[in-house]
């Protein structure tokens, strides 16, 4: 929300001063496709479905950005975290009378707290290590959900969710699918100027050089905390937002497979800037969900998962990467040519 | 006695993920990292065999031969096309190896289930003698054929890094990679070497295995996880350190279920994982410390 007001503030400066803000051009193409998608969906149901499933995604991917690109560790406990956020919804509509916004803040303060307390068990551990116990924690988490019945509901899991009452005002599904893109701009707009600052600075350096930025005074595990335990907040607001647009959560809504998703969007979009996390969620859903080709037999998850190898092998920049190239190449002829 | 019936089991699968882990410790030692896909090459070689002699009523044995060589085709491709790239590109880090190799578990998991289905297939029996029975207890000829298995790989690849001119350019190889260039011994082929182990010893391990359970195009994602962790319990010291720790794990993942019930082989998973990353991480049988 604090962005919005950002931009807010920044309509009353003049123009020049808003164009020299760092990566005011992202926002700017991001709001502008944004807008895109948003007309494109109309009012059609199913298109706004899309659209809550891509935000979902969206949030993983700009969860894990921060850890596993910034930061350079990659944990794969998301699905857990993404479902902390869910049951958080779920759990304060049908457990408690607090109003149910509370649950956008609770939810990430658990999921931060929990990602902090595994961080902390596993603050030796580095690469494949890190990745295994992550991965088994993900998979005790999920056993959990269905163990523990009495808390979450087991398999059946929690429904019926009351609807979110913000100061007075019922959104719509519309509305909410709107406020919910722009907080995702927002999100990547704020992690775009995080990873500018000399904090993501630090964090980038601490990915290559680790000894150094520990040589200059900054406590490299400590750092290294702070990134998980922000990654899991992130993510954990997508996992409400989903919980609260399909109006139920059970401990299949966020399976494993959305791990491995959140690992390949930041690649698929470029991992240059936090934007190519939302586009990777976009061409995510786009071809997990919404892919139909005629004459094409392949499954378009299949068609992820073998794009992700060649981003891997031979297109380390990603989308956004060769579209940001191609476009100083165009400028660079139109330039000399003028 | 049923507790006799629970110790056959945790053999069994203490051998599954022995075979396993010692699929994993080949490629750390010629490769330098953990190839998470060898859960997927056993998943295939497991999955393929019963389909082939499910749906296109092939020969068993024929079927596990197609299976296993699958399984190791699966691995000579992740070295040749995926890893030996990446490593080449990204140099020392680990993560774009961690990464690719996310990857190809992930496109292996989605390719087999587009080509094999999603439903589970129950596994193919390769030793056609019925059960032995011994008081209560009974003996699935599965078992038997796994534990065989196990001890003969073992045996097999004890004696071929101890014996073999293949072996000890594979030990010099993994005490130090650039050393073994500089004297000019042919790395990349010893690699190779070891990923075709390591895909021949998962295949034969998920083919056993799949009997006990059946197997699905997500299963490999655990079998990974399993060998993985029998691997860091056992640790790389030796070569029998991977059965070890196999048979570690596959006693905690059928009797902490017998005591606890449910699920609760995940949170001991989880707790021995800790556990050992904690207290011991370079598990239980260290020969050197690597500079």
């Amino acid at each position: 929300m604090t962005a919005t007001g950002d931009t807010r503030a920044g309509t009353g400066m003049n123009r020049a001063r808003i164009a020299g803000v760092p990566g005011i051009g992202g926002l700017a193409l991001g709001l502008l496709s944004t807008a895109l998608i948003l007309a494109w969906v109309g009012g059609d149901d199913y298109r706004e479905t899309l659209v809550m499933t891509t935000v979902t995604y969206a949030f993983v991917a700009l969860g894990i950005y921060v850890p596993y690109v910034m930061a350079g560790s990659l944990s794969m406990a998301y699905a857990a975290y993404a479902a902390i956020g869910g049951y958080a919804v779920g759990l304060i509509s049908a457990k408690t009378s607090l109003p149910l916004w509370l649950a956008w803040l609770i939810g990430p303060l658990v999921a931060a707290v929990l990602a902090l307390l595994l961080g902390l068990v596993t603050r030796r551990l580095s690469g494949f290590f890190l990745a295994a116990v992550t991965l088994l924690f993900g998979l005790a988490f999920a056993a959990f959900l269905n163990d523990a019945a009495g808390l979450t509901g087991g398999a059946v899991g929690v429904g019926s969710l009351r609807e979110l009452n913000l100061l007075g005002w019922n959104p719509s599904t519309y509305q909410l699918m709107v406020v919910s893109s722009l907080a995702v701009c927002a999100f990547a707009f704020l992690l775009d100027r995080a990873r500018m600052s000399p904090w993501g600075v630090t964090v980038r350096t601490m990915r290559e050089a680790p000894r150094a930025v520990e040589a200059a005074g900054v406590r490299v595990p400590t750092l290294n905390l702070v990134s998980l335990g922000l990654g899991a907040a992130i993510a954990a607001v997508g996992g409400a937002i989903f919980t609260y647009s399909v109006g139920s959560v059970t401990p299949d809504t966020f399976k494993l497979d959305l791990v491995f998703l959140a690992i390949f969007m930041p690649l698929l979009g470029g991992s240059g800037t936090p934007w190519g996390a939302v586009l990777g969620a976009v061409i995510a859903v786009e071809l997990t969900l919404n892919f139909s080709l005629p004459g094409v037999a392949l499954s378009g998850t299949l068609i992820l998962a073998v794009g992700v190898l060649v981003v891997l092998l031979i297109a380390p920049r990603g989308v956004i990467g060769y579209a940001d190239r191609l476009r100083k190449l165009v400028q660079g002829r139109w330039l000399s040519r003028g | 006695m049923p507790d006799l019936q629970l110790w056959i089991s945790a053999v069994q699968m203490g051998c599954f993920f022995g075979l396993l882990a010692l699929a994993y410790y080949l490629v750390l030692v010629g490769a330098g990292f953990f190839n998470f896909a060898i859960g997927p090459y056993a998943m295939v070689a497991g999955l393929l065999t019963s389909y082939l002699v499910v749906e296109w009523e092939y020969e068993v044995w024929l079927a596990a031969v197609v299976g296993i060589g699958t399984a190791v085709l699966l691995a000579i491709a992740t070295e040749l096309a995926v890893v030996r790239p990446v490593q080449r590109r990204s140099g020392s880090g680990e993560l774009p190896a961690l990464v690719a190799v996310a990857a190809v578990l992930f496109a292996v998991q989605q390719i087999a289930g587009d080509q094999l289905g999603y439903l589970t297939l129950p596994g193919q029996n390769l030793l056609p003698i019925s059960p032995i029975t011994v008081g209560e207890t009974v003996v699935q000829p599965s078992t038997i054929l796994m534990v065989l298995v196990t001890l003969v790989a073992f045996a097999a690849i004890a004696a071929w890094i101890r014996y073999t001119r293949s072996g000890r350019l594979l030990r010099a190889v993994g005490d130090s990679t650039p050393a073994a260039t500089l004297l000019g011994l042919p790395v990349k082929r010893i690699r190779l070497v070891a990923f075709i182990l390591s895909g021949v010893l998962a295949g034969a391990a998920g083919l056993l295995f799949s009997t006990k359970a059946g197997v699905n195009n997500l299963s490999g994602l655990g079998w990974a996880v399993s060998g993985f962790l029998a691997l860091v319990i056992g640790g790389s010291g030796s070569i029998v350190a991977p059965l070890l720790g196999g048979l570690l794990l596959g006693i905690v993942e059928v009797f902490v279920p017998y005591y606890f019930g449910g699920q609760s082989q995940v949170y001991g998973m989880l707790l021995v994982a800790l556990v050992f990353f904690a207290v011991k991480p370079s598990g239980l049988f260290v020969r050197r410390v690597r500079a």
